[in-house]
């Protein structure tokens, strides 16, 4: 598909989509080419960071109207063939698109390219965006607020009418006041769309694999179409299809997945939703220390689309030439889920073509340099609120501290390390079981001011043995102090 | 109208100086050559480009080199238009209206990774559809010249007979990155396929390097005639036809208008041949051969040193190196050291009437400049 813009008045043309004519200020109209044939080609041999992998070829293409644009591939074609994308062959393939500015005619043309788009206008339908915690678009932290609207519109194009949006933010983090800042509740209000915190649902319970979820009643009685953000996350290595569904159920079950394992009960969740479409927002996208703000944009440009979230959550990885996340590999094989990528049917773009070098997340990095992370599959109100209190220490000159969450931790994992905190009633307990002082314990309960004062405390003094009396006064007291003024 | 007084270059190559010294060299040449002193000077106007590992971390070039050259009474204005950052501030300096200006070009590239630099160049191309499609500068003018090749049946051996008059220019030009130094037709031929149908000796060679020129309004022996600079689509596949690059046809057309002469007048050319295709294309679209007729001009070697129409006596980009901002300045410096009889072994007969073409991009900014020499 070549997309362009075009003044029928004097025939002149733009790869952007603008509304009136520069030059006659006439409405220009859309054109939309399908017919495309290869007319030029070449052999690159030189890799760079945006393509790393070569040879690699790129066709140019040309459509009936004589509109033309250049495609990556790594198939061999010749001047004169023609140029056609097949359709999706099974429910497992995952369609990849590089979006040519026009974000809407992209998702239409690769939603066509799926073997079925289950949903009919007499659909009741939940949009599952991803809205994590309050944070501007171009962050990138939640849904882009332009994708939702597209999907929307493209729905009511169809005839549906009854359409929700629903998620609920991270632990600790506000609902509304996250779809407020990312620009979603803008976009709800516009299409006169409900915004729904499934936090605040009524939960039906649903057992599979002896794990028992209490799982929104929405997700179990519509049709749903997932968007998450395509990110790095640096515990679970991705955030994509099926992370995204993390979010469905209630905070106690979250809770308990991470407690059981995380990487093997997120399988099983998918396994226990009824099916559906997942529209992977790799618009921007983001890398490095995602899934929250400590993540970068990645300005990939891309749609995941896939009715298999394991085998769409598989291509992403890929793309990002990320190492596979064993929940992906636990995945494997559960229902028709398929996340060998061998087998992956990828319609679209090539995925060889599509490669975009994403920065792996650094498992033990915080905010802060001085400050490690020893993360033994933590839940995330403990994870990202270490993250946070780093975050606010940024800047603070300092002595490594070691963070130790999670109740998976062992002896190796801490072997050689000093000054470590326990972080979380997991660590507390799971250091007490392995006979390991921490210089301090940070149960989940302490206040953020008084979590501040203590850390800091131990951050600047690299003599602390361990935490005194006096310390912990201290930042009882500054907590208190915190308190009061708030009061007032 | 405009003249020039002097001009200065550094050698272009690998330097271990850092741009302020480049810049600071290639300037004390063109005060010397112009015999004038900084105080002269009304306004200076430099292009250089931003890097991100060329570890120098100066983005505010202007305030650099006010540092360096100690002129903090002097506007300076900067430029940047990828490859034709050079003829894009002649082109400025041109139309200031000031009395003297000091043009510079300057760029330090060797301390760049390959993989870094050709990402870096990839930033001049359109993003959607061009960078994320893989379309580095080789391959989009691999393209060109395909299109070019399957149009009017030119070939690979047509560019590599490009590729070896440029270098054998360059043989004899101290300044240049390939002085004294061999290259065969063979080792053109045999060189690795970077993007197909383009060889290693079909691409110039980044390197690091400085270039200025005073423009003054008092007379002196180089007029400069003709001053015109167009920016066509950054996309060269949005182009009805790719073997032609518009921006080019319009800069030269006004430039031969404002000088009051046409392609036949011109006894010279420096040529943007960033790659070989690009030479060729320009024969055309500069004038000198009808559509479809460039290769003549190298098969007969009407474009050779002793031909009638000698393009890129300097070595041009190819040979000569393209430090890129600074290259269309070095091609005003190339021209104007012609014209006052200083190219040895290179020198020209004819040196009337010369004409610099710079360009941005895969054809989307373009500079023209013709100089008239009035000494000779």
């Amino acid at each position: 598909m070549i997309v362009r813009w075009v003044c029928e008045k004097d025939n002149r043309k733009w790869i952007y989509p603008i509304k009136k004519c520069l030059y006659c200020g006439e409405p220009v109209k859309k054109q939309v080419g399908r017919k495309t044939k290869v007319i030029g080609l070449t052999k690159v041999n030189i890799p760079s960071p945006l393509h790393p992998i070569t040879p690699y070829n790129i066709i140019l293409l040309e459509d009936e109207f004589g509109n033309r644009m250049p495609k990556k591939t790594m198939k061999d074609y010749k001047i004169g063939d023609v140029y056609s994308i097949e359709k999706a062959k099974t429910d497992s393939a995952v369609i990849i698109t590089k979006i040519k500015y026009d974000l809407g005619e992209s998702l239409k043309e690769s939603l066509n390219l799926l073997n079925s788009f289950d949903i009919e206008k007499q659909d009741k339908v939940l949009i599952k965006p991803c809205i994590i915690e309050p944070a501007y678009p171009y962050q990138t932290s939640n849904t882009s607020p332009k994708l939702l609207d597209e999907i929307i519109k493209m729905l009511k194009d169809m005839g549906v009418s009854d359409i929700i949006v629903g998620d609920q933010a991270m632990p600790g983090n506000d609902t509304t006041a996250s779809a407020k800042k990312s620009g979603i509740l803008d976009v709800c209000k516009k299409n006169d769309i409900p915004l729904v915190d499934l936090r605040k649902s009524q939960y039906i319970e649903k057992t599979e694999d002896g794990m028992k979820f209490s799982i929104a009643k929405e997700i179990m009685e519509r049709k749903v179409i997932n968007v998450p953000v395509m990110k790095t996350n640096s515990q679970l290595g991705v955030s994509g299809a099926m992370e995204n569904m993390l979010r469905v159920v209630d905070e106690n079950t979250q809770m308990e997945m991470f407690a059981v394992d995380i990487e093997k009960t997120l399988p099983k969740l998918i396994k226990a939703l009824p099916k559906f479409v997942t529209i992977g927002d790799a618009t921007i996208g983001m890398h490095a220390q995602g899934p929250t703000l400590l993540g970068e944009p990645a300005f990939m440009n891309m749609l995941f689309i896939s009715k298999d979230p394991v085998a769409l959550d598989s291509a992403f990885s890929e793309v990002g030439m990320l190492p596979t996340p064993e929940y992906i590999k636990e995945a494997t094989g559960i229902n028709e889920y398929d996340a060998y990528v061998k087998k992956l049917e990828i319609v679209g773009d090539e995925l060889e073509a599509a490669r975009y070098h994403l920065k792996v997340p650094d498992k033990t990095a915080s905010a802060h340099p001085r400050i490690k992370l020893i993360d033994a599959k933590s839940n995330p109100l403990v994870f990202y609120t270490a993250l946070k209190a780093s975050s606010k220490l940024v800047g603070l000159p300092g002595h490594e501290i070691n963070i130790a969450m999670g109740k998976f931790l062992t002896e190796e994992m801490v072997n050689g390390k000093k000054r470590i905190i326990a972080y979380g009633t997991d660590a507390i307990n799971k250091l007490k079981e392995l006979n390991i002082t921490p210089i301090a314990e940070v149960p989940e309960d302490m206040g953020d001011i008084e979590k501040l004062t203590l850390l800091k405390s131990i951050l600047e003094n690299p003599d602390k043995k361990s935490v005194s009396v006096k310390d912990k006064m201290k930042s009882k007291l500054a907590g208190l102090g915190a308190k009061i003024k708030g009061a007032f | 109208m405009y003249y020039v007084k002097g001009v200065g270059m550094t050698k272009f190559g690998v330097h271990s100086k850092t741009s302020q010294e480049l810049c600071y060299e290639a300037v004390m040449e063109a005060l010397e050559d112009a015999n004038m002193q900084l105080s002269d000077i009304d306004q200076i106007i430099i292009s250089k480009g931003d890097s991100l590992h060329d570890g120098e971390r100066q983005r505010l070039f202007q305030g650099v080199l006010s540092n360096i050259l100690g002129c903090e009474d002097i506007p300076i204005f900067r430029v940047t238009a990828a490859c034709s950052g050079g003829g894009s501030a002649f082109w400025d300096a041109v139309h200031s209206g000031k009395k003297n200006v000091l043009v510079l070009g300057v760029e330090k590239l060797s301390p760049c990774l390959t993989k870094y630099l050709t990402d870096e160049f990839m930033m001049a191309a359109e993003r959607i559809y061009e960078q994320t499609e893989g379309l580095n500068f080789p391959a989009q003018n691999a393209l060109v010249a395909q299109q070019y090749m399957i149009k009017y049946g030119a070939t690979s051996d047509d560019l590599a007979l490009i590729a070896l008059k440029n270098h054998e220019n360059a043989f004899d030009n101290p300044k240049a990155k390939f002085y004294k130094k061999k290259v065969t037709l063979d080792m053109i031929k045999k060189s690795p396929v970077v993007a197909s149908p383009l060889r290693l000796f079909d691409c110039s060679i980044s390197v690091d390097g400085a270039a200025a020129a005073i423009i003054s309004k008092d007379k002196t022996d180089i007029k400069i005639a003709g001053s015109s600079l167009y920016a066509g689509r950054l996309s060269t596949f949005e182009s009805p036809d790719m073997s032609t690059w518009e921006a080019t046809v319009l800069a030269a057309k006004d430039a031969y208008n404002e000088a009051g002469v046409t392609h036949e007048d011109i006894d010279f050319v420096e040529v943007h041949d960033a790659f070989t295709p690009v030479e060729l294309l320009s024969y055309e679209d500069l004038g000198f051969a009808k559509k479809g007729q460039g290769p003549k001009l190298i098969r007969d070697g009407t474009t050779k040193i002793n031909g009638s129409l000698p393009v890129n006596t300097s070595g041009g980009l190819k040979a000569k190196g393209h430090p890129v901002s600074a290259t269309g300045v070095s091609q005003i410096y190339e021209i104007v050291r012609q014209m006052r009889g200083r190219c040895d072994k290179r020198q020209l007969d004819r040196t009337r009437t010369g004409l610099a073409h710079n360009v941005g991009g895969a054809g989307s900014t373009v500079t023209v400049h013709i100089l008239k020499n009035l000494g000779g």
